[in-house]
């Protein structure tokens, strides 16, 4: 009996979301097309899990991503197939692994925690008296003495500065990520 | 496929979240919304994820715990303490009473209606009991043209006479798509409360002498207490979801949207958005003789969002050992959940 898509999605795909930016970021030239790609290989595996799950899900999504690229290099001829590198990089094998699930569970908390830790200060205020005090967005407002409407853009911002955080990975391609996230940090303090 | 497109997708998905959690959501904002999904799968995917997040960011209670403070703590300070206690608490939550409008009896109205019909009735089209055992769902056509679909363990009894149309929730809980017609109201008993419909649609169910009715489509008007109590009928319109009982009415309004979804039973799946894992083991309960049995106070207050089988709670127990500091102890004919 298969679990509805959603929750599918949620559990199998998304949690592979830092291996997949690492792969793409690896073997796709145009390092700013990333999020795109990684948007389409979402769309298509949602479409394709549709009618019935894939037994292996990490598998199934790397296929995925790869022939998205495939048909990208056909397509648009400005990629040629030496910019990707050895085809069969591309082929390489992914094992499913799965490490201990109360390892899991602690890693997930440690790096939700994390994540929350980065949020530009105005929205980790938010986001703490939400998701935390259970308070409702008006209440949030009052309590900040902040307009409602701002209130639901630091809701928004965070939950996408969040996904970034959360789901991207943490451990390799660490520079990077600091350095992007030193900027979200200091455009913010600007903006304020 | 551009780079603005990717990040046009993901300021609406994030839009989209921030607003269905705000306070003024409405029927327009929801077929909006609904479009935006419908529109293509990369819209439907990027939605998932901040979903995703934003169910995730509630475990930042866990965390949290013990700290009651408005602000949180500085970065980097408050992780440590909360991950090494080998306990994690969770606050208990305050009563949201303010959301909802509680209604207590006034005016001593006594009615008495539709109690006629039933003496002077003459011809019976249909006089018939239904039930389902537990885990079932099913969908009846009754003689009147209306259908009824009967949740896990529920029975009815159906009266269609010449001038009535009455239904009798026995036990469990039932949804009515009501066939217009005008000059036999649809009576629906549960315990000492009544619900009357023309042509509409909602839900009633069943807990012990009083009632949740849930409405979806159309208005009903309910009784409290039964005909001859104190409290004067209410009449309900769609989006309404009401618990009736001995003492009064309580009415919460939302949108249709999210009323429907409190009645997703009626496809085979349970929806929960932040749900009490209390809550939520009671409604996968009333679908397997297999119960989740949650003793400990800190297990029945986290929180859950999502989509799962009506009967497939292992799949549910697998998912919170996963996810949530939860140990599922099988004994017996039980599974009992616990903190660790």
């Amino acid at each position: 009996m298969d679990d509805p898509l959603e929750t599918w999605f949620k559990r199998e795909v998304l949690s592979q979301e830092g291996a997949l930016l690492r792969y793409l970021f690896r073997v796709w030239p145009r390092r700013d097309e990333v999020t795109d790609l990684r948007q389409e290989t979402y769309a298509r595996v949602l479409e394709a899990a549709a009618s019935s799950r894939p037994a292996q899900p990490r598998a199934f999504l790397f296929a995925i991503a790869r022939n998205l690229m495939a048909d990208r290099i056909r397509r648009e001829r400005v990629v040629s197939i030496e910019a990707v590198g050895d085809i069969d990089e591309l082929h390489v094998l992914i094992e499913e692994v799965t490490p201990e699930r109360s390892n899991i569970a602690r890693q997930e908390l440690k790096r939700l925690a994390a994540a929350f830790d980065l949020l530009p200060p105005k929205c980790r205020d938010v986001m703490w008296l939400r998701r935390v005090q259970e308070k409702s967005q008006k209440e949030v407002a009052t309590e900040m003495g902040i307009k409602e409407t701002t209130v639901e853009k630091h809701v928004s911002k965070a939950v996408r500065l969040l996904a970034k955080y959360m789901l991207g990975d943490s451990s390799s391609g660490e520079q990077t990520q600091s350095t992007e996230i030193a900027q979200e940090g200091n455009e913010h303090r600007t903006r304020q | 496929m551009s780079i603005e497109r990717a990040n046009r997708i993901e300021q609406e998905a994030a839009d989209w979240l921030a607003r269905r959690d705000s306070a003024s959501w409405s029927d327009n904002e929801q077929q909006a919304f609904d479009n935006w999904l419908q529109a293509s799968s990369l819209n439907r995917a990027e939605y998932l994820r901040m979903e995703h997040v934003w169910e995730e960011s509630l475990r930042l209670k866990a965390l949290g715990a013990g700290l009651t403070s408005n602000r949180p703590p500085p970065a980097g300070r408050w992780i440590f303490s909360a991950l090494m206690s080998p306990r994690t608490q969770f606050p208990s939550r305050p009563q949201m009473l303010s959301s909802i409008r509680f209604r207590v009896a006034a005016a001593a109205t006594i009615l008495l209606i539709a109690a006629g019909a039933y003496i002077s009735a003459v011809g019976i089209y249909e006089r018939g009991r239904y039930s389902t055992p537990v885990g079932k769902v099913t969908r009846i056509a009754i003689a009147d043209g209306s259908h009824i679909i009967l949740n896990t363990d529920s029975l009815i009894r159906v009266s269609l006479t010449a001038k009535a149309r009455a239904v009798e929730l026995r036990r469990g809980e039932a949804f009515f798509e009501v066939a217009k017609d005008p000059l036999r109201p649809f009576v629906v008993t549960a315990g000492s409360q009544r619900v009357i419909a023309v042509g509409t649609e909602f839900s009633v169910r069943r807990e012990g002498s009083d009632a949740e009715i849930v409405v979806t489509e159309g208005k009903v008007r309910v009784e409290a207490g039964g005909p001859g109590s104190p409290i004067p009928p209410e009449s309900l319109p769609a989006g309404s979801v009401a618990h009736a009982g001995q003492s009064g009415m309580l009415v919460k309004t939302e949108a249709v949207a999210m009323a429907e979804e409190r009645l997703s039973w009626r496809n085979g799946v349970l929806i929960f958005h932040e749900a009490t894992l209390a809550d939520a083991a009671m409604k996968f309960n009333r679908f397997t003789s297999h119960k989740i049995v949650i003793r400990d106070p800190k297990v029945a207050e986290m929180r859950i969002s999502g989509t799962f089988k009506a009967t497939n709670s292992e799949a549910f127990v697998r998912l919170l050992e996963h996810g949530y500091p939860v140990h599922a102890e099988v004994t017996g004919g039980e599974t009992v959940l616990e903190s660790h």
